[in-house]
């Protein structure tokens, strides 16, 4: 980790950019074929073929998607532009896929793939955060999100990942603790009984985090880190559980209990493990539903891919701000609307609004105790990302990319809201935004969004939460509608 | 020189439009099979059908869209296409033809809107072109045919023009000719470049929401091709 320049550095072309990652395994000579065979074979059993064959016959270069990227807007490089990116992988898959493209590149003499462009490829697509906001401004409708997946793929398949996503992935699929954070399950859970008695001296209510219970309706999958990072924010959701009546209807597992999919980031077969992770445990526990934490790419991994490795009768997945939601909605918690002064904005996480599943559910619980709501210009589905998407967050070595490049965007908007408390509910976020405010010495403290909540909750007078059946008649979520997220 | 025009716009026209017409029709049949290749492939057949609708229609008028960003090339853009579309199909000369050859027909539109019509494509073409050159991040992106269509497009709208003015400064036949065979040559070359967007943009955005259903075998399948085996990460 120490020379993260060095590492990644030998094979590089001239052009190497300045934000070089960490690579584990050095770069080796013959990429070319092991990165065509993987293609082929990638094009073969997947879905993408279809996808890439629509693409490469309509994308029509008008640099469009440029107006919508924050990469390009902070930088001003054409080789940051969306359609610059994604037709660096398109033209390979034409050149080496399609007839047309063969025998123009016969005709022309045009030799293909090189070494080259697979460097400049790793730096390309790395550095996107796949926040898919120029698909918003595309008129052709292409999701560079997704050609940045398949292009991930595919360099990791020949073993070239970030080091901080492969080492923590190993953890996770392969370690002891069986989560990115390393953290032993006793460890976890010792933090859980310290997190009770801290609930129990600022509430006075005896907040439990259950652990392994059985037959329960939601298993709680956070990101891990959270345990580490965000004791305010677990807090929060336990005592919304709690108030909710849900606190004996709620569990962590112990033998999984993280939500965080960097498979999302750049891999199909490791997104597909860590999702089947989720499902056993549930399954384990003989648990309904999943309840994922406040994380973006933890909620999206699992709403959007639990149904697609588990099949048509998919565990549901909440994310706990439709809990919450539905919870204030149905009167069943009580929140002070006295309890916050302060400006508070709300920072949208890409993988969960980008589609429009969680826009308004965060916002009117804000509204309904905070008095000074501002927004940021855009937000909403329109977001700006963080700067820390694609799991670029979790890579040091490139803080200076993520503060100076992508999320700069991103800290004039906080500046512009003259927030005192910037709200974002997602471990990811929550990182590059304390980054952010540091760097750019804005006068504001990131939270989480139950870090808020917890400030603001009532109990009532009794220590009278209500009891598991009443909750599962009232507490039905509507969790079935055709999603895209 | 009549006998040459007479094939442009005879035989050559003809065949010019089949192999447009089959060209498109297999590369909607092409990607319609894509689409329901992935649907079979898929195990969450859950698909959001109503919203990818929503965003494909408003994106075929996509007025609300165009201020937003890049407003010149947006507006240009529009305007080309509009002209582009609706020009060629109710110009009354071309009803003609068509109604000489195949016998159907259909209302035109008067000589002046056409002729206004034109002239907008032609300034929002110019326009286009210098945003291509002159925008260095667009020019990063462009490839030759980007430039080439556009061109192409430009100089069948300007022979056009020219032949059926009064005073034409070139013989009428000789001008005429020239706009037939390029208009013939870009049929011929629509199914082959990007100008296939004009039967493809439809099915787009449905391709890229159904991509995001991935098999759930897809990423292990591949793996295993090429490695033998999962291989420990
Ligand atoms: S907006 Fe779409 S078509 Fe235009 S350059 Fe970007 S990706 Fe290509
Ligand atoms: S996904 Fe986001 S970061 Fe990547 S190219 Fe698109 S707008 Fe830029």
């Amino acid at each position: 980790m120490a020379n993260p320049a060095a590492a990644a550095a030998p094979e590089q072309s001239a052009k190497a950019k300045k934000y070089p990652y960490y690579i584990e395994k050095p770069l080796e000579e013959g990429r070319v074929k092991q990165f065509l065979d993987i293609f082929a074979a990638i094009l073969r059993h997947s879905n993408y073929k279809p996808l890439l064959d629509i693409y490469s016959r309509v994308v029509t270069r008008c640099a469009r998607c440029a107006g919508g990227c924050q990469i390009y807007q902070a930088t001003g490089d054409p080789e940051d532009i969306p359609c610059y990116r994604s037709n660096l992988l398109l033209g390979v898959y034409r050149r080496h896929f399609t007839l047309g493209g063969w025998l123009r590149g016969r005709i022309l003499g045009d030799p293909g793939l090189q070494e080259s462009t697979i460097d400049e490829m790793l730096d390309a697509f790395y550095h996107c955060t796949g926040c898919r906001r120029c698909n918003l401004e595309c008129p052709m409708g292409l999701d560079h999100g997704l050609v940045m997946r398949l292009a991930r793929n595919i360099l990791s398949e020949m073993g070239i990942v970030p080091k901080a996503l492969l080492v923590s992935v190993r953890e996770q699929l392969q370690g002891k603790t069986a989560n990115t954070s390393a953290i032993p399950a006793p460890a976890m859970m010792d933090t859980c009984e310290f997190l009770e008695e801290e609930l129990a001296d600022l509430t006075g209510q005896k907040i439990h985090f259950p652990i392994d219970r059985e037959d329960v309706e939601y298993v709680f999958f956070p990101a891990v880190s959270d345990y580490l990072l965000e004791p305010d924010t677990l807090m929060g959701n336990a005592a919304v559980l709690y108030a909710a009546g849900d606190q004996d209807n709620w569990t962590i597992g112990t033998k999984y209990f993280d939500g965080i999919n960097y498979g999302l980031f750049y891999n199909d077969a490791i997104l597909g493990r860590i999702v089947e992770k989720e499902i056993a445990e549930v399954r384990r526990l003989r648990g309904k539903k999943i309840l994922i934490g406040e994380c973006g790419h933890a909620s999206r991994s699992a709403k959007a891919f639990v149904p697609t490795f588990n099949g048509g009768e998919a565990i549901p997945v909440v994310s706990i701000q439709e809990y919450t939601f539905n919870a204030l909605e149905q009167g069943k918690i009580t929140l002070d609307p006295n309890a916050v002064t302060e400006t508070v904005t709300y920072h949208d996480p890409c993988n969960l609004a980008r589609s429009g599943w969680i826009v308004e559910q965060p916002r009117k619980i804000l509204k309904s105790f905070v008095k000074n709501f501002v927004e940021m210009e855009p937000h909403g589905a329109e977001n700006y990302c963080c700067g820390g998407g694609g799991g670029t967050v979790s890579l040091d070595e490139v803080h200076d990319y993520r503060m100076k490049v992508v999320g700069k965007i991103k800290a004039e908007q906080m500046r512009a809201t003259g927030a005192e408390i910037i709200v974002a509910p997602c471990a990811n976020c929550k990182k590059q935004l304390k980054e952010l405010v540091d760097y750019y010495k804005i006068p504001a403290t990131v939270v989480g969004l139950h870090d808020l909540i917890l400030r603001a909750i009532r109990f009532p007078e009794k220590n009278g939460a209500a009891t598991s059946e009443e909750t599962y008649e009232a507490g039905e979520i509507k969790e079935n509608s055709p999603v895209s997220v | 020189m009549h006998d040459m025009l007479q094939f442009a716009r005879g035989p050559l026209f003809r065949l010019a439009f089949l192999v447009m017409a089959l060209g498109l029709l297999r590369l909607v049949i092409l990607a319609l099979w894509g689409i329901g290749q992935m649907i079979y492939r898929a195990r969450d057949h859950n698909n959001p059908y109503s919203k990818i609708v929503k965003t494909t229609l408003t994106w075929l008028i996509p007025i609300q869209r165009l201020h937003r960003i890049r407003p010149w090339l947006s507006y240009s853009s529009f305007l080309f296409h509009m002209g582009l579309i609706v020009t060629p199909i109710f110009l009354l000369d071309h009803i003609h033809l068509w109604r000489a050859s195949i016998g159907i027909s259909w209302p035109g539109i008067p000589k002046t809107a056409a002729d206004a019509l034109t002239l907008l494509v032609l300034a929002a073409g110019i326009l286009l072109i210098g945003i291509r050159i002159f925008n260095p991040y667009t020019r990063r992106v462009s490839g030759f045919m980007d430039y080439f269509l556009v061109l192409l497009i430009l100089f069948i709208f300007s022979t056009g023009f020219i032949a059926s003015r009064p005073y034409n400064p070139i013989p009428y036949e000789t001008s005429m000719l020239i706009h037939v065979l390029s208009a013939d040559l870009i049929l011929l070359l629509a199914p082959f470049t990007k100008i296939a967007h004009c039967v493809l943009f439809p099915l787009v955005r449905m391709t890229s929401e159904l991509a995001w259903k991935f098999p759930p075998e897809a990423g292990k399948d591949a793996a295993i091709q090429v490695h033998g085996e999962v291989k420990p990460i």
